[in-house]
């Protein structure tokens, strides 16, 4: 067994599938031949293969494929391997990995014949019969049912990996499974997890679960992994097809969500009417509400210099100081209220710009939102400013921030500029900031 | 409620900058106290134009829609430009209007026949060809994607027309509130 072993180990050139046929054969004879070694590795085998007989079965279409590079099979291999046994601490992992391929590639070349010639092993499983296989994949599974219940601990977490790899491999058999060899679909080999395919898929063959794992599919040398479903077509184009069809039913339910009030109707063409009148409409009131900023544009003697200015400043994170504290006058965030000083005698608008703006500048929103509430009660507003101010009423956090700086811009901009402490009260650090 | 903080990165603020930055400019363009129609009318069209180029700007150029967006507001301003600067020689004109006229029919033309072969290439829904087509003239750049990716570009578009709306609502409720 050792002495075999790195045999076949140093077949670097082989493809997978000539190793595997070689191990197998070597297995069967150690089967035969060494109990000991035979159990430990009947163990290793049984309770690989038994978690693993599907997917090998699967395999053995893959194998029959031949052409698939030798990475992605191991990749497979690897895949499959990683689930059921994270504790088979094999002494050679590599030949666990390999024999659960092995195995299940096992029945097929069996059924092949005893030679164990490399090259004839690739021209056997490619000219492998499908029925046969189909038949050897019968035989294995039995077997591995049998072996599985031989086995302890380590099968049972393979049996339950089995289950799941069973759903999907049957799956994969539902397909017209004679005509594996050819371009039947293929399995899903992707081993992040495809969870639409293989969620789909597991509904599916929960029907089909009963029914005997089959080898049905080859695995293509192309590399889109679909699954091919119970009574589908399993050309490529139908594959591509239907890949596609998935990916705009996908799409059409992300819409779904965006697209308000489409919960009622079902079908693409529905959908996309309505799809069509809500971005129609929201284009026209994109327009309309272009033309109300055209029309309602208020008399703007902003200087575009403070705004400007405000662009300077608006990378200013530092703290903003409550504002009834002094010393923070001179903070460069204050600044940027500067414009609005200016601007306010003018009219109110100008705030509007100014605050949705500063709003943006992330440190203002949340600090000023907590001295607004004291400020406007201590402020004495003008009766037209408490209602223009009451009338926005946020209802939304966005509208919260821009309301808050636009009290706080109106207070503070009124007449003379006051410090923020003391309403009304001119403040000379503000006028000189006004400067600016 | 609790304020949040705003993103400032986000596709709202990014929007709202340019936006509120290109309307501060044309409100200074024309000081606007008359409200002669035409006039409105020349404002309306520049506010439209800038908010769909500030939001094409915040999208950058990550969605072909927004890609399209821009190329054809480029191109309308060269045009635009060619035309203005060249009046005098109306042979250069007509050359360059149609040069440009040529590129952009050329530029539609390979997007039409792209689509045309994607479309025979791919077309699984020949019942929806109808709808798709509208929605392909709805969504800038809609006429070069087939129906998967002019489904993902609409999303990320009727994304954006919301943040516009919203935006452009709230600076126009604030404007009117004097």
């Amino acid at each position: 067994m050792n002495t075999a072993l790195p045999e076949m180990l140093q077949c670097s050139d082989l493809t997978m599938l000539e190793r595997q046929r070689d191990r197998l054969k070597w297995q069967e004879e150690q089967f035969q031949q060494q109990q000991q070694q035979q159990s430990y590795f009947s163990e290793l085998s049984c309770g690989v293969f038994s978690s693993q007989t599907n997917h090998v079965q699967g395999f053995q279409g893959g194998f029959m494929g031949g052409a698939s590079g030798d990475s992605v099979l191991s990749d497979m291999v690897m895949a499959r391997q990683v689930k059921p046994d994270p504790g088979l601490e094999s002494p050679w992992p590599e030949l666990g990995k390999v024999d659960m391929a092995a195995m299940g590639f096992g029945p097929c070349g069996y059924g092949n014949g005893p030679s164990f010639d490399m090259n004839h092993a690739i021209s056997r499983t490619s000219s492998c019969p499908p029925a046969v296989a189909a038949t050897k994949a019968v035989e294995v599974k039995v077997n591995s049912e049998k072996m599985a219940s031989a086995v302890g601990k380590e099968s049972f977490k393979k049996r339950k990996a089995e289950k799941l790899q069973n759903t999907k491999v049957v799956a994969e058999n539902e397909s017209k499974r004679i005509k594996s060899c050819e371009d039947e679909g293929e399995e899903s080999k992707i081993t992040g997890p495809n969870t639409n395919k293989s969620s789909n898929n597991k509904e599916a063959s929960g029907d089909a679960s009963k029914e005997n794992s089959k080898v049905s599919e080859v695995q293509k040398p192309d590399f889109i992994h679909v699954r091919a479903r119970r009574g589908q077509a399993t050309d490529s184009h139908s594959l591509a097809e239907r890949v596609r069809r998935e990916k705009i039913s996908e799409r059409m339910k992300y819409l779904q969500d965006l697209v308000p009030g489409c919960n009622k109707i079902t079908g693409k063409a529905g959908m996309l009417d309505e799809i069509i009148n809500y971005v129609q409409s929201l284009q026209r009131q994109v327009e309309f509400l272009s033309m109300k900023l055209a029309t309602v544009n208020p008399r703007l003697d902003f200087n575009i210099d403070n705004l400007y200015a405000k662009e300077v400043f608006s990378s200013c994170t530092t703290n903003f100081p409550t504002l009834g504290m002094a010393p923070e006058m001179a903070n460069p965030p204050y600044l940027q209220f500067n414009p609005i000083q200016q601007v306010v005698p003018c009219c109110g608008v100008e705030m509007g710009i100014n605050s949705p703006d500063m709003t943006l500048r992330r440190t203002i929103s949340a600090p000023v939102s907590i001295p607004d509430a004291s400020f406007l009660d201590s402020s004495c507003l003008t009766m037209h400013q408490c209602s223009a101010m009451q009338q926005i009423q946020p209802t939304a956090t966005w509208d919260v921030e821009l309301q808050n700086l636009y009290n706080v811009a109106f207070d503070q901009g009124r007449s003379t500029p006051p410090f923020p402490s003391q309403p009304f009260a001119g403040s000379i650090e503000a006028s000189d900031l006004k400067e600016i | 409620m609790d304020s949040q903080h705003l993103n400032p990165s986000s596709l709202k603020s990014r929007f709202t900058a340019r936006f509120l930055r290109a309307l501060i400019k044309i409100n200074a363009q024309k000081p606007i106290s008359s409200s002669s129609p035409r006039e409105i009318f020349q404002r309306y069209r520049r506010i439209k134009v800038a908010a769909d180029k500030s939001m094409a700007y915040s999208v950058r150029s990550r969605r072909t829609w927004s890609r399209a967006t821009l190329w054809k507001l480029r191109s309308r301003s060269r045009r635009r430009l060619a035309s203005s600067s060249r009046r005098s020689s109306i042979k250069t004109r007509t050359t360059t209007t149609t040069t440009t006229t040529t590129t952009s029919t050329n530029h539609r033309a390979a997007i039409v026949e792209k689509t045309s072969h994607e479309k025979e290439n791919k077309e699984d829904h020949v019942g929806l060809a109808v709808q798709a087509e509208a929605l392909r003239e709805l969504v800038p750049g809609g006429e070069s994607m087939d129906l998967c990716n002019l489904l993902d570009e609409t999303a990320h578009y009727i994304k954006c027309l919301t943040t516009q709306v919203q935006v452009m609502k709230k600076i126009a409720n604030l404007y009117s509130l004097e």
